[in-house]
């Protein structure tokens, strides 16, 4: 049986519940609900919140990096911890934290597979006491903005016949729902799909306990299935970014593919986008 | 209309972190509903559909009273704190106080500006929803 590509950047809920103590890493929850934490949280972990804290407040766009360094030295992460992101909904956030870690250049983050809902089912323990970190002088060192596509990007890709995943769901895909079914106040003026794109919704990447599939199951989804390949450029997109920064994860960390982006504008924008091509 | 009132008090000025704690309180505050709608057949006929995540409303009218229950799953707690605020605010008034309720009571809260603008946009349709359902008790003169 295959292994993953980057086997070593997946971590169990027994790895995390052995390094609690461990100082050279920093356990943190990135969630969609922001009660998560505060009801109780892994010991040790700190809290992120994607929505106002990863986020700028005023355009849309993750936080400048003179934001990101004053979040992580308020938060006692330096750039030498290894950052390991948990969260709910199958790790939506936490690979969304995990990605935005990235393009703001944190070297080592690693992803607890299973996430929230997985060490809750295993009866580990919850606290509600917040970690009081030593505050730390973060430096980012360079953004990498390699891991992101923005519509111009989105474009100029579509043009030049090179693959796009959508990962939202099928009847997003098919222009039948303007948004994620249950998921009304994030529409779009327009449904359908960027022209050649195909579609693999995120949840296809994930087992029922929100641990990622096997590296030969994800191989035959991605490259059997959709003839999608390791040596080309591949954009991933939904509806905000979040699930497509899941399958990103598993694009680029699980399976080795070399250039990944996440279109984090994603449906969102182009389903408004004056002109923008559309399929159905 | 004193308890909206006071609700909006109760968040006017709150940081980030007293919110959380507000909203905490809130959810566990939450009555569980009666035994007698938890099976309920007609279910699916109870959820607000713009939410997100399932909420399921019950909007009762008896002696001039309007009772509300609602049922959130787990584990959706700031739902559940949202949900909360809005029963708190409204359970036990009459048809017509519910009917004039101030239509920018959520608004006034200032959650989406302390939480997010995402997570709070669901709130409007479970309020629209308890609103339209006491109307179509009929009981509104």
């Amino acid at each position: 049986m295959a292994d993953y590509a980057n086997p070593d950047v997946l971590v169990t809920t027994d790895w995390v519940e052995e390094h609690i103590d461990d100082p050279d890493i920093v356990i943190v929850e990135s969630d969609e609900d922001i009660l998560l934490y505060e009801i109780g949280h892994i010991r040790n972990s700190v809290k992120f919140d994607w929505q106002t804290e990863l986020q700028d407040q005023l355009v849309r766009d993750y936080v400048s990096r003179e934001s990101f360094e004053a979040l992580l030295s308020e938060k006692g992460i330096s750039n030498d911890h290894a950052v390991v992101f948990y969260g709910d909904r199958s790790n939506w956030w936490a690979c969304y934290a995990f990605w935005t870690f990235k393009i703001l250049g944190h070297e080592k983050c690693l992803i607890m597979d299973g996430g929230r809902q997985k060490w809750v089912d295993e009866g580990r323990e919850l606290v509600k006491e917040v970690p009081q970190r030593p505050r730390t002088d973060y430096k980012v060192s360079a953004v990498d903005e390699s891991i992101r596509a923005f519509r111009d990007d989105v474009l100029e890709h579509m043009n030049s016949h090179k693959p796009l995943v959508d990962v939202r769901s099928p009847k997003e895909y098919s222009g039948e729902l303007l948004h994620m079914e249950a998921y009304p106040q994030e529409g779009a003026l327009r449904g359908g799909h960027i022209p050649g794109a195909v579609n693999v919704p995120w949840a296809t990447a994930a087992n029922e306990d929100g641990t990622f599939r096997s590296a030969d199951e994800l191989v035959e989804i991605y490259e059997k299935g959709q003839g999608l390949t390791k040596d080309r450029d591949v954009i991933a997109y939904c509806r905000i970014g979040e699930r497509s920064s899941h399958t990103w994860f598993v694009l680029t960390y699980l399976l080795g593919f070399e250039n990944v982006r996440n279109y984090d504008g994603s449906w969102t924008e182009w389903g408004n986008l004056v002109r923008a091509p559309i399929e159905k | 209309m004193a308890r909206i009132q006071e609700i909006v008090r109760e968040f006017e000025g709150a940081d980030q972190q007293e919110m959380i704690n507000l909203l905490i309180d809130y959810s566990e505050d939450l009555p569980e509903i009666p035994q007698r709608l938890a099976g309920h057949v007609d279910r699916d006929l109870h959820r607000v559909h713009e939410c997100e995540t399932p909420v399921f409303i019950w909007v009762e009218v008896a002696d001039g009273r309007v009772s509300i229950f609602a049922d959130v799953p787990e584990p959706f707690p700031t739902v559940k704190g949202l949900v909360s605020i809005l029963i708190s605010a409204v359970d036990g008034l009459t048809p017509g106080e519910i009917e004039s309720a101030p239509a920018d009571f959520i608004s006034r809260l200032g959650l989406a500006q302390r939480l997010g603008i995402r997570r709070v946009r669901g709130l409007s349709a479970v309020y629209a929803r308890i609103k339209s359902e006491v109307r179509k008790h009929g009981a509104v003169t």
